[in-house]
């Protein structure tokens, strides 16, 4: 058994190809056919007008967080730390309190993501037992003026709505 | 001097100045929009004033403004800072300069005086081109050396040796169309290429010299610093080469001095292979001839040309995404009212023209008007052929660009020589 060898064929031998500047016109040709297309007709450009028209979002993708919360409106989140334990950029900063409403014991007074250090990697989601934090807002440009205003806290986490259906997002495989 | 002459100086004078000045604008606008749309993308079309983005031409406006109030840098480690202010200076007015000599239309008769149509009227004409081209590059090395930095220095170097190899197959390249044209005077070369090969062939350069024409216009790519032989900026390798350590207003004016020179050559090889200022079957004595004719059938043309860009301008001045009441369309009938204001204009122009001065000097000038826009379209086109070139070949490698120069197209252009100094003796 000899190993298998394949021949690879070198290209740019033949006369014609020695010549260059016959394959530099081939070469031009293609080009100005894309040229000569695109400026008679510009709807035939292969772009997406951006800031007017925004790229589809799967329910896969890791866009901005958010906090879920149950059906009556109160937190799901009850302050175990596995995401802040968890984040290997640690951007999650949490202060547990003592949880009223008797569901359960704990609950966060204080939820703040620093959204300059983190790295997106969706750790959180997957460390949180109850489902109470996610990224399916579908927010994929944050920008913002000022340092501070990177800082999302609680209230804003939690005002932020999904951008999926519960089923579009369970068949993201989440 | 009468004072016909001293307008016509100042005319001349500043078509020199002004159009290649003009033309940066053109070509940096031809680059961007034309890269784009050989990539199959749209290029910069969102800077606007109110509203109007005429075609992504507002975006050199920003750029401008941008270089403009940029700190103009000169760093703490430079000697030299004479010859580092110096550099851009020379690249940009070498360029600028070597345009002097091209003739942008036929010799001007008036009354019983002629006019040179150029801006500076003299008979040496590819030899000044050749010697003030050639000086360019000093500015090329000057700044690679005098910024004092390894990569400035390794621009400065290659651009120095890729002109030394290619200024001689172009030299060589011109020497044979010497032997053709039997004149240096680039006007004198013009008027012969408007003669006809057997009487039905415009008698171009390219045609009496078509292996002159591809060496020198790969020598001039070359000498230009275009892609694929921009081996002194190769981004990739040495940064920005030779322009590395400037910034602001000095790095603005190597840029303008890039684009002049890319017009310039342009308007060489069109003056000495495509023509000139000749419209093919046209020439200043048939023109003059058929003036009248002539002018009835641009005045037949300019409205069926306006029709069509019009309609190219409603067809592509569209948001191509849903959008309520396109700004676009207001922005595209503002522009079709434009072309055919400009038609009328025109229009009227002819008009006038023959209705009160048809014959006589108006007849010199119209001629004059319609090689000046031959010219300029001819140019306009080459400019074109080099911004094509840019976005089609990748740069070449340092030893195969030597290995090009010297193996290839210097042979090549002395068997030209030969080839054409025996057809020429044979046929005198």
């Amino acid at each position: 058994m000899s190993i298998k060898v394949k021949t690879i064929v070198r290209q740019g031998k033949s006369l014609q190809e020695r010549l260059y500047l016959i394959e530099v016109f081939k070469g031009m040709a293609v080009t100005f056919r894309h040229f000569l297309r695109n400026f008679l007709d510009n709807s035939k450009l292969y772009v997406r007008h951006y800031p007017e028209v925004k790229p589809e979002i799967t329910p896969r993708w890791r866009g901005r967080h958010r906090l879920t919360t149950h059906e009556d409106g109160s937190m799901k989140c009850v302050a175990c730390f596995m995401c802040q334990t968890n984040c290997p950029a640690k951007c999650i900063q949490i202060e547990a309190g003592e949880r009223t409403d008797g569901r359960t014991e704990k609950v966060p007074v204080k939820f703040d993501i620093d959204l300059l250090e983190c790295i997106y990697c969706g750790y959180c989601v997957e460390a949180c037992p109850k489902d109470a934090i996610r990224m399916d807002t579908g927010i994929f440009s944050v920008t913002g003026y000022k340092r501070e205003s990177m800082l999302m806290t609680m209230d804003d986490l939690l005002a932020t709505k999904g951008a999926f259906s519960e089923e579009e997002y369970k068949k993201g495989g989440a | 001097m009468t004072s016909l002459d001293i307008l016509l100086i100042i005319v001349r004078v500043a078509f020199g100045a002004f159009v290649p000045l003009c033309f940066v604008a053109v070509c940096v606008w031809m680059e961007r929009r034309g890269a784009a749309f050989f990539q199959d993308r749209s290029g910069p079309n969102r800077a606007n004033i109110m509203g109007f983005r005429a075609g992504g031409l507002i975006q050199n406006l920003a750029d401008a403004v941008k270089l403009f109030f940029k700190e103009d840098i000169i760093p703490g480690h430079i000697k030299h800072k004479f010859y580092f202010v110096l550099a851009p200076m020379i690249v940009c007015v070498t360029a600028l300069v070597s345009f002097a000599v091209v003739p942008f239309a036929d010799t001007l008769v008036l009354g019983d005086r002629e006019y040179v149509m150029q801006a500076i009227p003299m008979d040496i004409g590819i030899l000044w081109f050749l010697a003030i081209a050639g000086f360019a590059v000093y500015g090329i090395i000057l700044a690679g050396w005098s910024s004092h930095n390894k990569y400035g220095v390794l621009g400065g170097l290659r651009s120095a040796a890729q002109v030394i190899s290619y200024e001689i197959p172009m030299g060589l390249a011109i020497i044979s169309l010497l032997v053709v044209y039997g004149t240096v005077n680039l006007s004198e070369m013009a008027q012969f290429q408007g003669q006809l090969l057997f009487g039905f062939i415009p008698m171009w350069g390219v045609l009496l010299q078509p292996l002159g024409v591809i060496i020198f216009i790969i020598a001039a790519f070359a000498e230009a610093n275009r892609t694929p032989f921009d081996l002194a900026e190769g981004e990739s390798e040495i940064v920005a080469g030779y322009h590395v350590e400037y910034s602001g207003m000095k790095f603005t004016i190597f840029f303008m001095g890039e684009y002049v020179a890319m017009f310039t050559s342009s308007a060489i090889i069109v003056t000495l292979y495509f023509g000139g200022y000749q419209i093919p079957w046209f020439n200043t004595a048939t023109l003059l001839k058929f003036a009248v004719p002539v002018a009835l059938l641009v005045m037949a043309a300019v409205p069926v040309i306006g029709k069509f860009v019009a309609a190219w301008i409603r067809k592509n001045n569209v948001s191509h995404y849903d959008r309520e009441n396109d700004p676009r369309v207001r922005e595209a009938n503002v522009y079709i009212k434009i072309v055919w204001g400009l038609v009328i204009l025109v229009e009227a122009i002819f008009f006038l023209y023959l209705v009160f001065a048809s014959g006589g000097a108006a007849d010199h000038i119209l001629v004059a008007l319609l090689q000046v826009c031959t010219f300029l379209a001819k140019t306009t086109f080459m400019c074109f052929v080099y911004v094509w070139v840019r976005w089609t070949l990748p740069r070449f490698r340092y030893d195969q660009l030597q290995k090009l120069g010297w193996n290839i197209l210097l042979p090549l252009s002395l068997l030209n020589i030969f080839v054409t100094s025996a057809i020429v003796v044979a046929l005198s």
